[in-house]
């Protein structure tokens, strides 16, 4: 039977070739929007893992350039008092917290790139704790960088940040946010290149005194974090708090408008393609009435020709459905980090959990609209009088 | 093997009502092969239907093989079809993408059922004359082969019944003429045949020939 149906499938290249195209068309527009929301989700997941941190407190003025170094890595500077971190580790159910400076480099001759330094204390920071804890005959040592996955430099070469001589010592796994384009070094060389680069920069760096930019806090009980960051929020002043949860919450909000637009489009191809696949499968059944008719005469019960015609639909949206999320794979993949521009929100490839997930979904819902289109069809074919199917045709 | 009796079939065309059957009583003995002739129009195809469980009479009974053919299921009539009854009709009825020999076991493919012999298909179209026509696609036989084709289709469940409808129409004659011979064959190795046909030259290769006029069937007179 499966032969039969896909034999006449390949009969037909053009009519069922567009068809295939029309059912590719609303699974790569279905699948598309799962990808991003999930791409995004775990690419700040990733983040907020790689970082160690279930909270990160900003200045409050620079709470949208915090987020922006964080989400996509936009290199910025900004500083409020190191006494802050006391302050937060007084605060109950704060179990760590790691001081660190954001120091953007500029778009000019003094740094190999212009990307985000990141300077951490070793012995306090936990923030690329995993990393570290993978590579320990290699801790960061002094005038040594560790650079985000994106940024180019061997590891063993040297790299100038204002002047300062670096030796890239390792380098991160991608995580699709701002650490991709990060370049971690220790907070004492930081300050070494800082007051070095009045002298060996055209764009001297200021590090103030008793200055830091962040703070990444690890609580006692993660499923207390939302707690502990209103805690902080009420207690230390001048400062905001970036938990996983408003992260995901932020990156999901500008994500809206690209879904709706994208679930608009799944909606109109659907509402455009359903009565036109209808029809298509009714002249299709029309056309075949009198092979209909002959295949009940050789002993074809009514479920066996609805099967076949129902079939047909069902294994040409099913191809389509395949079709469109491999496409639709290819396009996201080839052009994820112009998407992650954009629209302005971090993207890596989801877990291969989600993934999978949301490419049956988009090809259940593909294959169901596929069915819903040929099953009146199907029946009345199914429900024909052998005696009309075969006559008709006849004037 | 066939019983018929009381048989009307009613049509409304217009709001106007045809009888094309009107009270048909048939007999029909293992082994006959019956010829019903009669003009276009005149019912011989919706009888043959009717026998074949392909439409419903509006009244009378119809047995085959001791099966009330008006109180089958759907299914149960299908397997009838499939087990006891090869269809052979006007027009081939090929399936294009489908090659002679896949045309040949298509029932098997379309119920599901695995074939007894999956080798006899092939038997059947060197039988019908067409050896090494196997894995030729209907758009590149004539129109005798695709005939031929359909008869091995009829065929190749063994049905004990073989109802043919103007099976030699649009033939030329020689190729009447051996499709004729190859039915008569068929029937001589035990298949019971009722074959319709506006022909009445094909008279000498039935063992029976009979008239369908005016809504009745009588015996003709060769």
């Amino acid at each position: 039977m499966i032969r039969l149906i896909t034999k006449s499938i390949v009969h037909r290249p053009v009519r069922n070739g567009a068809l295939i195209i029309s059912f590719a068309f609303i699974a790569a527009s279905l699948f598309s929007g799962h990808f991003l929301v999930a791409g995004a989700t775990d690419s700040v997941r990733q983040e907020l893992s790689r970082l160690g941190a279930d909270i990160i407190v900003v200045p409050a003025q620079y709470h949208a350039e915090g987020e922006a170094v964080l989400l996509r890595g936009e290199p910025s500077s900004f500083f409020f008092d190191s006494a802050i971190v006391g302050q937060v580790e007084n605060v109950s159910g704060v179990a760590q917290a790691a001081p660190q400076i954001y120091i953007a480099t500029m778009p000019a001759d003094c740094c190999s790139a212009l990307v985000q330094l990141i300077a951490i204390d070793p012995s306090r920071d936990f923030t690329i704790g995993p990393w570290l804890a993978q590579h320990r005959e290699m801790p960061l040592g002094k005038d040594e960088i560790i650079l985000g996955s994106q940024l180019v430099g061997d590891i063993g070469s040297t790299q100038y940040y204002y002047g300062h001589p670096f030796r890239v010592a390792g380098k991160l796994e991608p995580t699709g946010t701002g650490v991709d384009v990060s370049v971690f070094l220790r907070a004492e060389d930081a300050r070494v290149m800082a007051a070095e680069s009045v002298a060996m920069a055209y764009e001297p760096i200021e590090i103030p005194e008793g200055k830091i930019s962040v703070v990444l806090i690890k609580v006692k009980n993660p499923a207390e974090s939302t707690q502990v960051a209103s805690r902080i929020t009420d207690h230390v002043e001048g400062v905001r708090v970036i938990t996983p949860q408003y992260l995901i919450s932020t990156v999901a909000t500008q994500l809206d408008a690209t879904i709706r637009i994208l679930d608009l489009a799944a909606l109109v191809a659907t509402l455009v393609s359903l009565p036109l696949i209808a029809l298509i499968s009714v002249m299709a059944a029309n056309e075949r009435m009198r092979e209909i008719g002959m295949l009940r005469a050789l002993g074809a019960t009514q479920a066996r020709i609805f099967y076949l015609i129902s079939g047909e639909f069902v294994i040409i949206a099913l191809a389509g459905g395949i079709l469109g999320i491999a496409v639709s794979t290819v396009l996201l993949l080839s052009f994820q980090s112009y998407i992650s521009v954009t629209v302005g929100v971090p993207l890596t490839v989801p877990a291969a959990g989600s993934f999978i997930v949301s490419a049956l979904a988009a090809v259940l819902l593909t294959t169901g609209i596929g069915g819903v289109a040929a099953f009146f069809t199907a029946v009345r074919a199914a429900r024909t009088e052998p005696y009309r199917a075969i006559r008709s045709g006849e004037l | 093997m066939i019983d018929v009796s009381g048989l009307v079939k009613i049509f409304l065309e217009g709001g106007r009502e045809i009888r094309p059957l009107d009270g048909i009583d048939f007999t029909c003995e293992r082994g006959e092969f019956i010829l019903i002739v009669g003009r276009s129009g005149s019912g011989k195809t919706t009888f043959l239907n009717i026998l074949g469980g392909l439409t419903q009479p509006s009244s009378g009974r119809v047995k085959i093989d001791g099966n009330e053919i008006g109180k089958l299921s759907d299914a149960e009539c299908s397997a009838l079809r499939f087990r006891t009854i090869g269809f052979v009709f006007q027009f081939p009825g090929l399936l294009a993408p489908l090659t002679a020999l896949e045309n040949v076991t298509l029932s098997s493919s379309i119920t599901g059922v695995t074939p007894e012999d999956p080798a006899y298909a092939r038997t059947l179209l060197e039988r019908v004359g067409l050896p090494g026509k196997a894995d030729t696609l209907p758009a590149h036989l004539s129109g005798g082969e695709l005939k031929r084709v359909a008869i091995a289709r009829a065929l190749v469940n063994r049905p004990s019944l073989i109802l043919a409808d103007e099976p030699t129409a649009d033939l030329d004659i020689e190729t009447e003429r051996e499709v004729m011979a190859l039915f008569r064959e068929i029937n001589r190795s035990g298949t019971t045949i009722v074959m319709v046909t506006h022909n009445t030259e094909l008279a000498p290769f039935a063992s029976r020939v009979m008239k369908m006029e005016n809504g009745n069937l009588t015996e003709y007179e060769r």
